[in-house]
Parts: structure tokens; C-alpha cells; sequence
């Protein structure tokens, strides 16, 4: 890679020792990827929680805090792995719990902004088209890079953190422009009325494009769909098929015609999308026998938007006895929500708020799975309900208003 | 006469050890129990196999930025693998291998679904971007 006067800089060390060893990190990377050069970028989204990174990754962050290390752009935190509420059903190791703490606190000291938010690009920044930032979470990515026209690859673990101590990241993958083009064509024949067809939709064309460089277009959209409906299509696309992209013709900044999506190249392939093959993705979740379940709106966290519309949905009804009910947010939308009454209607009908988490990440999970004997989990989450098998629920999307007379009536349908 | 196979692209250093060919997509959040290491998701290629100390064969990756902190938690745990030998992979793939010190390679010039079985094993030399059959 090709480096100028301020990165030779930071190779040097001059920079401390914390920028060194991220820049050192960034080059591996990129060389991986034959990255030319590097990115300056605008903003950081780190993904850093001790779920996931365990105590190997907090002695990193130990590090860089004792490095005196410091972001060099502006930096927000990924959702993470704990609710450090009264929720007894939830509930956290404590000794993980104090290892999560003393990261925030590490996040603090490099002046991260602890907006605890897979849903950034909703309520923290929104960068404009064609500027570069990296981004720790794959369904922020796929937004940035579709709905905004910004420009990031999924930035994992340390290279998130990295980039936001270096203020830039190797240039390859989606901030080039030959990466960026439509690849293959997906009509779609039917319009989509519920986010969980959104991200039935995204299962059907990501299951079966498993590939990073992959990025569909789809055509066919009748009517400008809500930000909650293409945050869902990217969760869904992102988890099923690693897909960091996608154009919507007439919708997506670099996408006003299928031409201008492809960049005037045909496409590689072409492939349909019914009314029948949608239907298809629902009836093909069974459910199990036995046990206890649980309705979760969760992955990615929820607008404010989407809970007015479960406030709607549950006022006046009680969650069933044999049911457990949990939504995600993050601060800033549990804040709002709270203040405008949500919060006081969802927890009247025994629904759980948790915020600054997203419920697949939650630390313990396959433990707390058993101790409350939950055997199928219901969504409306496309991505949910793939992220979260590991910890071996039956999962099951169904549309909003299915999972919220579902958690109501306890008739598993 | 040994059976040698190109890959695309490749960081790390020579490794030779056992292979466990995974079948579809994999992600570590997914698909991994990552406390005991052990394949989790109940219908996957290999549920019930340990990925400690392997070389993982994986035609596609699912998801995700877990593996970007994933892989080092795994090293830390003494349950890591070998090394990552990829058809198609994402960055986070990379970011997680260049962090944990692991061999990891992508695209190979055969498929190796059709060459490979569970417990074959296999040299990998990123340098000449090449990996060799030892044992079948």
C-alpha cells in the first residue's frame, strides 16, 4: 500500500503506540485485499461487547485506554450484549457484567459515543452520498452503502476500532466505485405491505447469493418504501447472503434506472420473485412441541416508529401466560418512547423493553433459553430469526400483527 | 505424486492439519457454540463437530461481524482453529484472522467439496498460494 506523510507518521508511531499497532493492523488487512491506499473517513461505528469479544478482546481495549488512545473521527457503539435492568428472566453473569462495564468505561476513555445502536443510521449519523466511514455491523453497512450511497465494508472487530484511532481504512471492496455496480437482477412481481416481508424477501435472494461482492437490483417497487422496510430487506440480506449491497430501482441513490445500477453492463443473472414465493419463506417455519415461547421484535433494534406501531398493536391486550414478549431499542428511542407513553401501554400488556441491546447478542442466551424453557421463538425479523440459531430456539417469522395476536392468544399459528 | 490446489488469495503462515469441510455458509455467531467450540445450529453439515485445532474447508460465509473479535476469543479460549479455508469469504473473515494470527485463504482453483472428506489432511503455504492433499 501506498502511504502518505500523516500514515507513515502512524506507522512510525508517532502517533502513540495504540494508532501504530491499528495501522499496522489496517495494512494487513488491506494487502489481503491488494488495497491500494487508504481512505480518509468521516465517522467509526464500533462493534465491542464482551459476548463477543471475550476477555482476549477487553485486554485489547484495556490496551489501547492505556495507550491513551482517542478517536480521530467521530465514533458510535454497536448494540451490546447486556440490559443492566430488573429483568430476573434476562439476567446476566455478574461477573461478565462488571467485564461489560469496565469496557464501556474503555469506550469512554477513547471517546466513543456509547449510543449502544445497530440502528445508527436512524438516529445518530447519516453520512451523505459518496462519503466514506466505516461501519461495525453488517445491517449498518448494507444501509449505508444502499440507502445513503455512502461508503463501507463491514468493519469486524478490531478493524472498526482501528479505523476509528487511524481515521481512515484500506480502500477496497465497496468504497470503489467497480464494486459498487449491480451484479444480478431480481424482478420482484408482488409489493410487500409488512417488514417481515421485507426480510422474507431479503432470505430468498441473499440464501442464495452466500457472497460479498454480490449486490442485487431490484426492480419492480410500486410505492417509496419506509426506511423500517429497507432496514429490514438489508438485516435480512445481509445475514442470509454476507451482502454488504443492494440498488432498488427508483428508490437507491445510485440507482434512478436499472441502467444507471449496472452501470450500463447486463446483468449476470435474472430471477423472479412472486407473491407465492414470499408465502413460501412463511409456511416453511414449523413450529415444535413442547415447552414455552417467546415473540421478540428485536434485530435490527427498533425505530420509534415500529414501537408506535406495536403500541397500537397491544394496547389493551395482555401478553398470553405461556408467552414471553421482548422488544429492542436502542437509548435514544427508548428515551423518546418512554416520555411519549409507549413504553408505560407495551409493559401494561406484559411486554419486556430492553435497550442499548439486540436479543441475539445477549450474553448467557442458550442458557437463559433453558431456564425459561422457551422452545420456539416467533419474529418478524428475517434477520432474527437466522442470527440466533446457535443458541438452538425453533425459530419462526410471521408478519407484525401475526406475532402480536401469536403473544396475545398463545395459538402458535 | 501430491495433489495440489491454488487458491486466490491467502495471509499467514504454512500450516498442515486435519480438515472438517463444512457443507454451506458459516458464520461463528450462527452456527458455533463458542464457549465449548462445538457446531451448534441444529441442522448444519457438521452440528456436533469441534472446530478446535482444524483446518475449517467453507464454501460460503453467512452474516457477520462477529467473527472480527470471534476467532481471537476462540484462540483465547484454547479452541480456535487451525486455519480458514474459504470459496468466497468477507472482510470480517480476514479482519478476524489477520487479529487472531491465522492462516486463511480464499477461492481454489477445484472444488474442494468434491475432494475433501472430514479428517483428510491438508498443507496450506500461503506464500506460494497453494494448498496440498497430504493424507486422504
Amino acid at each position: 500500500m501506498i502511504l502518505n506523510d500523516l500514515e507513515l507518521a502512524m506507522l512510525r508511531g508517532d502517533h502513540g503506540e495504540a494508532v501504530k499497532e491499528s495501522i499496522e493492523f489496517q495494512i494487513e488487512v488491506g494487502s489481503f485485499f491488494e488495497a491500494k491506499e487508504f481512505v480518509p473517513i468521516t465517522n467509526a461505528h464500533v462493534m465491542g461487547d464482551i459476548e463477543v469479544m471475550g476477555d482476549g478482546g477487553l485486554e485489547i481495549l484495556e490496551k489501547f485506554a492505556s495507550d491513551k488512545a482517542h478517536c480521530r473521527v467521530p465514533t458510535s457503539s454497536n448494540a451490546r450484549c447486556m440490559h443492566f435492568g430488573d429483568f430476573d428472566n434476562l439476567k446476566a453473569d455478574e461477573v461478565e457484567v462488571k467485564k461489560e462495564k469496565k469496557l464501556i468505561g474503555y469506550l469512554k476513555d477513547m471517546n466513543i459515543a456509547q449510543t449502544d445502536s445497530c440502528i445508527n443510521y436512524q438516529t445518530v449519523y447519516q453520512p451523505k452520498l459518496g462519503e466514506h466511514v466505516a461501519w461495525g455491523d453488517t445491517g449498518t453497512v448494507i444501509y449505508a452503502n444502499s440507502v445513503l450511497g455512502a461508503r463501507t465494508n463491514y468493519e469486524g472487530g478490531k478493524a472498526s476500532f482501528a479505523a476509528a484511532l487511524t481515521g481512515r481504512t484500506p480502500a477496497y471492496g465497496f468504497h470503489l466505485d467497480e464494486y459498487r455496480k449491480g451484479s444480478f437482477l431480481v424482478n420482484l412481481e408482488t409489493q410487500l405491505t409488512d417488514l417481515a416481508e421485507w426480510g422474507a424477501l431479503g432470505k430468498i435472494v441473499g440464501h442464495s447469493h452466500q457472497d460479498y461482492s454480490a449486490v442485487p437490483v431490484i426492480d419492480g417497487i410500486k410505492e417509496v418504501p419506509f426506511s423500517d422496510s429497507l432496514k429490514h430487506l438489508g438485516a435480512s440480506l445481509a445475514s442470509y447472503g454476507s451482502l454488504a449491497m443492494f440498488h432498488m430501482v427508483g428508490v437507491t441513490p445510485e440507482a434512478r434506472s436499472q441502467k444507471d445500477a449496472f452501470k450500463g453492463e447486463p446483468p449476470k443473472e435474472v430471477m423472479t420473485v412472486t407473491k407465492n414465493d414470499i408465502d413460501g419463506v412463511f409456511t416453511a417455519y414449523q413450529y415444535k412441541a413442547g415447552g414455552n415461547n417467546i415473540v421478540v421484535f428485536s434485530g435490527p433494534q427498533l425505530s420509534l416508529f415500529e414501537i408506535q406501531n406495536l403500541v397500537s398493536l397491544f394496547d389493551g391486550r395482555k401478553v398470553h401466560p405461556d408467552m414471553s414478549v421482548v422488544i429492542t431499542t436502542n437509548h435514544a428511542v427508548y428515551s423518546d418512547a418512554l416520555r411519549l407513553g409507549y413504553i408505560g401501554i407495551l409493559e401494561s400488556a406484559g411486554v419486556q423493553v430492553l435497550q442499548g441491546v439486540c436479543f441475539y447478542i445477549l450474553q448467557r442466551l442458550s442458557d437463559i433459553r433453558k431456564e425459561n424453557n422457551w422452545t420456539n421463538l416467533i419474529s418478524n425479523s428475517g434477520k432474527l430469526v437466522n442470527t440466533i440459531t446457535a443458541h438452538r430456539f425453533n425459530t419462526v417469522l410471521r408478519r407484525t400483527k401475526d406475532c402480536v395476536d401469536i403473544a396475545c392468544t398463545g395459538e402458535l399459528k | 505424486m501430491s495433489h495440489i490446489i491454488s487458491v486466490k488469495r491467502a495471509h499467514g503462515i504454512v500450516v498442515e492439519g486435519e480438515v472438517l469441510v463444512m457443507r454451506e455458509g458459516f458464520s461463528p455467531r450462527y452456527d458455533l457454540d463458542r464457549i465449548s467450540g462445538v457446531i451448534s445450529r441444529i441442522g448444519h453439515s457438521v452440528e456436533g463437530e469441534s472446530v478446535s485445532n482444524k483446518i475449517l474447508v467453507i464454501p460460503t460465509v453467512k452474516g457477520g461481524v462477529a467473527g472480527g473479535w470471534a476467532f481471537f476469543d476462540l484462540l483465547y479460549k484454547k479452541i480456535a482453529p487451525k486455519a480458514l479455508i474459504f470459496g468466497k469469504l468477507n472482510p470480517v473473515m480476514v479482519q478476524g484472522a489477520v487479529l487472531a494470527g491465522m492462516t486463511i485463504t480464499e477461492g481454489w482453483s477445484e472444488d474442494l467439496l468434491q475432494i475433501l472428506n472430514n479428517g483428510d489432511q491438508l498443507r496450506i503455504d500461503p506464500e506460494k498460494k497453494q494448498l496440498e492433499i497430504l493424507i486422504k
